[in-house]
C-alpha cells in the first residue's frame, strides 16, 4: 500500500445538539480513489467539508501529510473541492473561472494561459474560454468546475456528488471521464456519493457510512461480496437477508433447514443474519434442492429475469437467466460459499434500511 | 380574454391618478407662475428657480440635506450590508429576531422615533445639531439597506464564496469577488433607498436638529407661517423630481438584481449604468455643496454668535448678512411656525435662543412666566431714538413698564374688499353679515380674529371674558356662517387677488401686498374698532449671548435697516425715521400701512385671556365651526 496522506482521528461533529459524526476514524492513502458512500444525511458532506476546512470538528484531528491541519483555513490547504452545485463564478467567463486560483498565486500570464488550455483539453471543452458559465449545460459546468480545481495541482481533489445533478447517460460518461482524469493526474480523489453503483464502478476504496458511523471499509469487491452487516448488504444491492441460527462452524440453519457454509467462529446455536445475493440463489426442480417453493412474480430485466419465490415462509429475490413462469414449483439451492453469515445488528445504524426491531 | 379596459375602470383609474397627482401638478405649475398669487396665472417664469441659487439659507439647507444624506447613506449602507452578511452565519431564530428588532424603527411612527432619539440625545448630553441629525438618519436608514440586501443575499449560494476560499482566496477577497458582484445591485438599491429616505425625512430631523441647523424639509416647514414663497414651490418641485428619480433608479436596481445577467456585454453595460447613476448623484451633490460653500459659507464657524428665533419670512435675508459683516457676529437664525411652538421651545430650553420675536399676547405670557430678560437701555440707543413713542405706549398692554420688548412690526386687522364687487364704501363690520354677499365673504380661521370681528361689531371689548358677551358673539358667528365662503388664513390674500371673493378679513401687511397685485382691492379698518397687533424683540432670560442679542436689536432699529425690512416684509414698521425714508409716496402716506392716530385709538391689542377665558373661547369656537 502507498503512503498515508490524510488521517481523520476521532472526529465528532454535531449541529444544534444533534450528533452528525461520532468518533470517526479514517485513513486515506496517496493516489487512492476513495469514496464515501451512504444514504442522504449520513454525514458524508460534513466529513468532506471537515477535510476541506469549511467546518471545524467539535473533537478530533485532521492530519495532512503528517501535519495537524484541523484549524487551518481552507484557502491555506493543499486540496481543492468540486462542489455539489458546481459553484462557478457566474459573472466571470470560463477562462477567468479557471484562472481564479492561479491569479491568487501570482502565476505569470503565459503559465495561466497554458494551464487553461491544458485543463480545457483535459475535460474535453477546448475553445470554451470566453463563454459565460450560464451558457453551458450542467455536464459542461461540472467539467469546468473540475478544470478550475485541478489547474491548481492539488494533492487531493474533493468531489461532493459531482454527478448528482446529471442525467443517467451523462452520468455514466462522466464516471469514465473521472476515472481517466484520476489516472492522468495521479492524485488522490475523495469522492462522495449515495449511489452504490457509482461507488463500485469508480473507487479503489469504499467507505460505507450510516448515521455518522463507518459501517465497513474495503475494496468494491470486499464490500459487495462480504458485507459485514445487514445495512451494508442491503445498501450495496438488493439481497436476501434472513434471520438464521449458526448451528456450529460451517453449518447454518436457515428457515429450519440446515445449509453447509464456509463461515466459522460464530459459536454454537448462535442467532445470526445471512445474506444471499439474488444471483446466488439457484432454482432447481422439485426434490433437487433444499427448500421447496413457488414462483409468485417474474419481471424481465434485460440481462436476467427477476423473480420472487415463496419458500419456507420467506419471499426470496432471485436473479436468473432462465425463465420460471409464475406458479412453477421449484426448490431452492445455495452453494456454501455464497452464504454470507453476519452478526446480528449491534445498533440501529447497522440494521438493514427500513427494518424496525 | 378581453384585455380592453372598460370605461368605468378607466374613469376609476383617472380619478385615482387625479387625486394622487393633482397636488403635485399644482405645485409644479405654481413654481413657474410669475404671479405670487396662488389663484392667478401671471405668465411663465423661471425666476423662482433662479432665486434659489442666490438664496443662501436655502442653499445652506440644501447642502446640509445632501451632506447628511450622503454620509448617512454611506455609513448605513456599510453597516446594513455588513450586518446582513453577518446574519447569514446565524441560527435561524436569532436571525429573525434581529430582523424584527431592526425593522422596528421602520414600522414605528416617525414621530415616536424622532422623540425617542431626541430624548436619548438629551440624556447623553449631545448638542442637538448636525451630528445628532446624522446619527438619527443613519439609524433609520439601516433597515432600508437591510431590507434590500437580505432577500438578495438569501438567493446567493454560499458555495460560490467557499469555492473562492477553496481556490486560495483570503476571506475578504473571496467575498469581494463572489458575493459582492451579485449583491451590488441590491446594495445600490438599498443605498438609493436610504438616500431617498434621508432627503425625504422631516419629522425625525425636526426633533433631532436643535437650533440653528436646518435641512430642506425643516426649512420649508419653517416658512409656512406667512404663506409660502414661490421659491419654495420651486424647491419642492425639485425635491419631488429628485426623489422620483431616486425611487425609480432604486426600483430599476432591484429589478436588475432579481434578473441575472447572462452575457458579458450586458453585464458590463448594467454595471456601467449603475456606476453612472451613483456617480451622477455624487457629482450633483458635490456641486450643490460646493455652491453652498461659495455662496453661503456653510462651514464658517464663529465663537461669537447670536441665536435668533424669528417667525418665518420675517426679515430681509440681506439684513442678516449686513449684521454679520458689520459686527463679525455670526447669526444662527431659526424660524418658528407659530407663537405657540416658539413658546414650547423656549419653555423646554431657555438657552436655545438668545433673541426672539413673539407677538404681543405671547410676550405677556413670557413675562408672566419670568422667561425674559430686562433690556439694558444703554445698549440699544437706536431703539429709543427711532421707534415711535406711541408704539411703546401700545406695548404697555403686554409690557407695562416697557422693560422687555422693542416693537418690530405692527399692523391692524381689517376688511379687504373688491371695489367692483361691493356697493359703496365699506366702513363697518356689519357688511360681513349682509346677505347680499352670501358666499363672497372670507373669514380668518383663527379663534381670536374671528371673535374679534364679532365682538368689535357689538361694541364689546375684543378681550372680553364675559360669558354673556361671548355667547352673543358665538350666536352672531353661527348666524353668519351660511354667508361665509370659507374660513381660511393665507388664502384670503390669494382669493382676493384672484377676484374669487368680495370681502375678506385680513392683516394690514397683507393688504399692502394684495393692492400691488390687484388694484381693485381696498383695505379698511371698520369704525367699530379692531385689533392692532405688535410683534416685538425680546431676550430670553437664559440667553447665553445677551450682549450680542442687544446688538442685534439695536441694529434692527437703525432706520436704514428698518427700511430694508419694511420693504421686504411689507408689515408696518414702528420706526419713525424709517417711515419718513420710504420713497414710494403712496405707501409712505398709506392709511393702510400707517393709519392715523384717531383710527389707532379705536384699536386694541390682544391680551392674554387666562385659562378660563381660553376655555370659553375654545368651546364657543367649536360650536361655530360645527355650524359652519
Ligand atoms: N450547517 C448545518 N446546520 C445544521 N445541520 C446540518 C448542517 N449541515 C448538515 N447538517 C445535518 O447533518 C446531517 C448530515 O449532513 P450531511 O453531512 O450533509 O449529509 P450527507 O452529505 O451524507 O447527505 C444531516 O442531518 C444534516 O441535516
Ligand atoms: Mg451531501
Amino acid at each position: 500500500m502507498s503512503k498515508e496522506l490524510i488521517e481523520l482521528k476521532n472526529i465528532s461533529k454535531s449541529y444544534d445538539g444533534q450528533l452528525v459524526l461520532d468518533d470517526l476514524n479514517l485513513v486515506i492513502h496517496e493516489n487512492e480513489f476513495l469514496t464515501l458512500l451512504g444514504p442522504s444525511g449520513c454525514g458524508k458532506t460534513t466529513t468532506l467539508r471537515i477535510i476541506g476546512g469549511f467546518e471545524t470538528p467539535d473533537q478530533g484531528q485532521v492530519i495532512f501529510d503528517g501535519q495537524d491541519i484541523t484549524s487551518l483555513a481552507p484557502n491555506k490547504r493543499q486540496l481543492n473541492t468540486v462542489f455539489q452545485k458546481y459553484a462557478l463564478f457566474t459573472h466571470m467567463d470560463i477562462a477567468e473561472n479557471i484562472a481564479f486560483g492561479l491569479r491568487i498565486k501570482n502565476k505569470t500570464d503565459q503559465y495561466i494561459r497554458d494551464k487553461i488550455s491544458y485543463a480545457l483539453k483535459l475535460v474535453n471543452l477546448e475553445g470554451f474560454e470566453h463563454r459565460m458559465p450560464d451558457s453551458l449545460s450542467g455536464g459542461q459546468q461540472q467539467r469546468i468546475a473540475i478544470a478550475r480545481a485541478i489547474v491548481n495541482e492539488p494533492k487531493v481533489l474533493l468531489l461532493d456528488e459531482p454527478l448528482g445533478a446529471l442525467d443517467l447517460k451523462l452520468r455514466q460518461d462522466m464516471q469514465y471521464e473521472l476515472i481517466r482524469l484520476k489516472k492522468e493526474l495521479g492524485i488522490t480523489f475523495i469522492y462522495v456519493t449515495h449511489d452504490q453503483e457509482e461507488a463500485l464502478t469508480m473507487s479503489d476504496h469504499i467507505v460505507v457510512m450510516n448515521q455518522g458511523y463507518i459501517q465497513q471499509e474495503g475494496t468494491p469487491e470486499d464490500i459487495y461480496n462480504e458485507p459485514e452487516n445487514a445495512f451494508v448488504a442491503d445498501f450495496i444491492g438488493d439481497s436476501n437477508i434472513i434471520t438464521a441460527v449458526m448451528v456450529r462452524d460451517e453449518l447454518v440453519r436457515i428457515l429450519d433447514v440446515e445449509f453447509p457454509c464456509v463461515d466459522k467462529g460464530f459459536g454454537n446455536e448462535k442467532p445470526v443474519d445471512v445474506v444471499i445475493r439474488p444471483e446466488d440463489v439457484e432454482l432447481v426442480k422439485r426434490g433437487e434442492g433444499r427448500i421447496p417453493g413457488v414462483v409468485t412474480h417474474i419481471i424481465f430485466k434485460g440481462v436476467h429475469y427477476e423473480m420472487e419465490v415463496q419458500a419456507g415462509g420467506f419471499e426470496w429475490l432471485v436473479h436468473s437467466t432462465r425463465e420460471f413462469p409464475v406458479g412453477t414449483e421449484v426448490d431452492i439451492r445455495v452453494d456454501p460459499f455464497n452464504i454470507q453469515v453476519m452478526n446480528k445488528p449491534a445498533s440501529e445504524d447497522e440494521q438493514a434500511i427500513g427494518v424496525e426491531e | 380574454m378581453n384585455n380592453r379596459i372598460r370605461p368605468i375602470e378607466k374613469i376609476y383609474m383617472a380619478v385615482i391618478f387625479l387625486f394622487m397627482y393633482a397636488p403635485i401638478v399644482t405645485l409644479i405649475v405654481l413654481s413657474f407662475n410669475r404671479s405670487k398669487s396662488r389663484s392667478k396665472w401671471g405668465g411663465f417664469t423661471m425666476q423662482w428657480y433662479l432665486n434659489l441659487i442666490h438664496d443662501h439659507e436655502v442653499l445652506n439647507a440644501m447642502a446640509n440635506t445632501l451632506i447628511i444624506a450622503l454620509i448617512a447613506t454611506v455609513v448605513s449602507t456599510l453597516i446594513g450590508t455588513a450586518a446582513s452578511v453577518a446574519m447569514t452565519g446565524m441560527k435561524r431564530r436569532m436571525r429573525s429576531l434581529i430582523i424584527g428588532v431592526t425593522n422596528i424603527p421602520m414600522i414605528n411612527a416617525d414621530i415616536v422615533t424622532g422623540i425617542s432619539l431626541m430624548l436619548l440625545f438629551k440624556v447623553l448630553h449631545f448638542d442637538a445639531g448636525f451630528v445628532t441629525v446624522l446619527i438619527a438618519h443613519i439609524t433609520f436608514d439601516i433597515p432600508f439597506v437591510m431590507l434590500s440586501v437580505l432577500p438578495r443575499l438569501k438567493t446567493i449560494s454560499p458555495s460560490v464564496y467557499e469555492a473562492a476560499l477553496d481556490l486560495g482566496a483570503e476571506p475578504f477577497f473571496a467575498f469581494r469577488k463572489t458575493i459582492l458582484p451579485d449583491l451590488a445591485p441590491a446594495i445600490i438599491s438599498g443605498a438609493l433607498m436610504a438616500f431617498t429616505m434621508s432627503i425625504d425625512d422631516f419629522i425625525i430631523t425636526y426633533f433631532t436638529k436643535g437650533s440653528g441647523f436646518d435641512t430642506l424639509s425643516t426649512k420649508i416647514y419653517s416658512e409656512v407661517k406667512r404663506g409660502i414663497r414661490p421659491e419654495i414651490y420651486a424647491l419642492s418641485a425639485i425635491i419631488f423630481v429628485a426623489v422620483l428619480i431616486l425611487l425609480f433608479a432604486s426600483d430599476r436596481m432591484k429589478a436588475r438584481s432579481a434578473r441575472r445577467t447572462g452575457v458579458v456585454k450586458k453585464g458590463m453595460n448594467a454595471k456601467l449604468k449603475t456606476y453612472g447613476a451613483v456617480a451622477g448623484i455624487a457629482v450633483a451633490s458635490i456641486l450643490i455643496i460646493a455652491m453652498a460653500l461659495v455662496y453661503g459659507g456653510v462651514f464658517s464657524k464663529n465663537s461669537d454668535q447670536v441665536f435668533v428665533y424669528n417667525a418665518g419670512e420675517y426679515i430681509d435675508p440681506e439684513v442678516i448678512e449686513l449684521f454679520q459683516e458689520e459686527t463679525g457676529i455670526e447669526v444662527v437664525y431659526d424660524e418658528f411656525e407659530s407663537n405657540e411652538i416658539m413658546y414650547a421651545k423656549i419653555a423646554s430650553d431657555g438657552a436655545a435662543y438668545d433673541v426672539l420675536c413673539p407677538s404681543d399676547y405671547m410676550i405677556a405670557k413670557l413675562i408672566d412666566n419670568d422667561m425674559l430678560m430686562k433690556l439694558d437701555r444703554s445698549a440699544i440707543p437706536n431703539a429709543y431714538e427711532y421707534i415711535g413713542k406711541q408704539y411703546y405706549e401700545s406695548a404697555t398692554a403686554f409690557d407695562p413698564a416697557n422693560e422687555y420688548a422693542v416693537p418690530y412690526c405692527w399692523g391692524t386687522v381689517g376688511i379687504l374688499y373688491n371695489r367692483n364687487l361691493v356697493n359703496g364704501p365699506v366702513d363697518s363690520w356689519d357688511i360681513l353679515w349682509d346677505p347680499a354677499y352670501k358666499g363672497e365673504i372670507l373669514m380668518q380661521d383663527s379663534i381670536r380674529d374671528a371673535f374679534m370681528v364679532a365682538l368689535a361689531r357689538r361694541g364689546y371689548s375684543i378681550n372680553t371674558t364675559d360669558p354673556a358677551e361671548i355667547d352673543t358673539a358665538t350666536a352672531d358667528l353661527i348666524a353668519q356662517a351660511p354667508l361665509v365662503q370659507a374660513y381660511v388664513i393665507d388664502q384670503v390674500r390669494d382669493k382676493m387677488i384672484g377676484n374669487e371673493a368680495a370681502l375678506g378679513v385680513i392683516y394690514s401687511g397683507e393688504a399692502i401686498y394684495t393692492k400691488r397685485e390687484n388694484a381693485d382691492l381696498e383695505y379698511v379698518i371698520p369704525k367699530e374698532g379692531s385689533n392692532v397687533w405688535i410683534d416685538a424683540w425680546v431676550i430670553s432670560r437664559e440667553a447665553r449671548n445677551a450682549e450680542n442679542a442687544l446688538k442685534w436689536i439695536d441694529f434692527l432699529c437703525r432706520p436704514d435697516i428698518a427700511l430694508m425690512n419694511f420693504e421686504y416684509i411689507t408689515y408696518s414698521t414702528p420706526n419713525i425715521a424709517a417711515q419718513e425714508m420710504i420713497e414710494d409716496e403712496e405707501i409712505r402716506n398709506s392709511a393702510v400701512a400707517f393709519p392715523d392716530e384717531e383710527t389707532l385709538n379705536r384699536c386694541d391689542t390682544y391680551i392674554s385671556l387666562g385659562e378660563e377665558g381660553d376655555r370659553l373661547y375654545n368651546e364657543a369656537w367649536k360650536k361655530v365651526k360645527s355650524a359652519d
